[in-house]
């Protein structure tokens, strides 16, 4: 016998408005569904009747933990369009925030992962971290949340010798918190238990349901924007591109680590080779009828803009695609054949509450709908017999 | 693989079902095809070069037709297949057959512009309201929002 069970869009562990339709047998998902729109602001035909320095300050308002990002994809593509570019100066800033942004919503994801799987220390010791670095761009930008940092030929602000100091005395303690935080997978096996196997996502699912970003390299999709389409600073930034194997939680967790190292990387060599000169060049009010695709890799995955314009100072199109929409099918095939206790796993954010317990137990047979009232010890039997056959059961292993 | 190694593979393929084809910039491809080739084009595209990531498909309200850009990617960079479908009669073919990933954004598509697609898996909506009423669609240039007049109960007539 099959249930339909709704979560959303409204539920109390739900930060944003989003509905999983979740068709359970017993405890194990057989089917999920997703209805989004909730949260349909409108953003693209209202960025029509706007000036092209107006839609910074509205791209960046389509997402409050990657802000820069979708403003970094307009800015990069209207630049193109105005055939200005920035200063050299201006696109090591433009892009040390970028990868500090990166940094932040990593250490974030981490710490909800570790809530998620209950290991609230791993959430708080992260979250204690991420200060660190939002201590940084708040000091850079003035902002702990949108930056503003972007604008048509450049940055806003610039960087001085003290701050430079700062960022990468602060870099060097979130290296080794992360370097401890990689070690954590071997010395915790509770937590590695937790994660492994759980939202499996085999390589050619996330190939053909086009998964991006770190969900994907988790399912040994080598895909980086920043490697594939290497654009402004990065075909002169040392760095690798950070896969795993596992096709799981694990690997997404393991991804995102090393993701952080690698970031450091980028920040220490954008502050070490930081040119002098001017910070922005001034741009035009209008752009030539034109048309142009950005691309950027934003924590979650490929963000692409489509950008036309009609030689007014206004877009004639703006067409967003943000990473995590694009990691939807990819959910929906992770959700299949897991259980129930691990959609808020699988699903990060989502916490839902189900068993709301009763004083007596009444056991529905999932298959034949048949009721019977049993007493604790035979709950016990019977729950001992059923996790001897788990559906999902792998290796708990981390992979160095 | 450059982009002119790209440009010549797609003129070897697909000969004269490509109406246009530019490099604007690099790794960016632009190509233009008839509406009525795009069940085979995106077939070629995934069996012949491998496609498999459809990053988005963008509509653009044209005047007297809607523009379709489908933007595919792959590691050599960005090929963007653009059609142009009367606004009369505006049908296209689904091409979730080839690359299934690009469901969502065919939904989107007939949610903002109203484009049918024919043979389309799932032709729910997807992000308009389950009360949104037909015949609306929000990206079609001529379509303005009116907010509806605010109704306090037991307020002032």
């Amino acid at each position: 016998m099959k249930f339909t069970i709704p979560i959303g869009p409204q539920h109390p562990a739900l930060k944003e408005p989003i509905s999983l339709r979740m068709t359970v047998e017993g405890e194990v998902i057989k089917d999920a569904d997703i209805r989004l729109g909730y949260n349909h602001r409108g953003l693209e035909k209202l960025a029509e009747e706007k000036t092209w320095i107006q839609n910074i300050y509205l791209t960046e308002r389509i997402c409050g933990i990657c802000s820069h990002s979708h403003s970094t994809c307009y800015v990069q593509g209207v630049e193109k369009l105005m055939e200005i570019a920035p200063p050299k100066r201006g696109n090591y800033i433009r892009y040390l925030v970028s990868e500090l942004e990166r940094v932040h919503s990593h250490l974030l994801w981490l710490g909800v992962a570790g809530h998620e799987a209950g290991f609230d220390s791993f959430f708080m010791y992260t979250w204690r971290d991420r200060e660190v670095v939002m201590d940084l761009l708040e000091m850079i930008s003035g902002n702990r949340v949108h930056y503003a940092m972007n604008t048509l030929g450049g940055v806003r602000r610039d960087l001085d010798e003290l701050q430079i100091k700062k960022i990468l005395d602060g870099l060097a303690v979130l290296r080794t918190r992360t370097e401890f935080y990689f070690k954590i997978g071997a010395s915790e096996p509770t937590f590695v238990g937790r994660l492994a196997g759980v939202g499996y996502l085999s390589r050619e699912k996330a190939l053909a349901l086009c998964a991006v970003g770190p969900t994907a390299r988790a399912s040994s999709i080598s895909a980086d924007v920043r490697k594939d389409d290497p654009h402004a600073v990065y075909d002169e930034v040392p760095f690798d591109v950070c896969t795993a194997d596992t096709c799981d939680v694990l690997g997404r967790t393991v991804v995102r680590i090393k993701e952080l190292l690698e970031s450091y990387k980028i920040c220490e060599f954008l502050l070490k080779n930081l040119p002098t000169g001017d910070i922005a060049v001034k741009a035009p009010r209008r752009a030539k009828p034109n048309e142009v695709v950005s691309r950027y890799e934003a924590p979650r995955g490929e963000n692409m803009h489509y950008i036309k314009s009609n030689g007014s100072d206004k877009p004639e199109r703006l067409k967003v695609r943000a990473p995590t929409l694009a990691n939807y099918p990819a959910t929906v095939e992770m959700l299949k054949s897991g259980f129930i206790a691990d959609i808020p796993l699988i699903f990060a954010a989502i916490d839902p509450c189900i068993c709301c317990a009763e004083r007596t137990v009444e056991l529905v047979n999932g298959r034949t709908g048949e009721e019977k009232i049993v007493r604790f010890s035979e709950l016990r039997k019977l729950a001992d017999e059923r996790f001897k056959n788990r559906p999902v059961k792998r290796n708990a292993v981390w992979p160095f | 693989m450059t982009d002119l190694e790209l440009m010549e593979k797609l003129k070897n393929l697909f000969g004269d079902k490509i109406v246009e084809i530019s490099n604007p910039a690099l790794r960016r491809v632009f190509m233009t095809i008839a509406p009525g080739n795009v069940a085979p084009v995106f077939a070629g595209l995934s069996k012949d070069l491998h496609y498999t990531y459809v990053a988005t498909i963008s509509g653009l309200d044209a005047g007297d037709s809607y523009e379709i850009l489908y933007h595919l990617a792959d590691l050599n960079g960005n090929l963007n297949v653009r059609t142009r479908i009367p606004k009369a009669d505006p049908h296209l073919v689904s091409i979730c057959p080839s690359l299934p990933g690009a469901i969502l954004y065919e939904r989107e598509l007939q949610d903002m512009f109203g484009v049918v697609i024919d043979n389309i898996p799932d032709s729910r909506p997807l992000v308009v309201p389950d009360d949104w009423p037909a015949g609306n669609f929000p990206l079609r240039k001529d379509w303005k929002y009116e907010r509806p007049a605010e109704i306090i109960p037991g307020g002032k007539k």
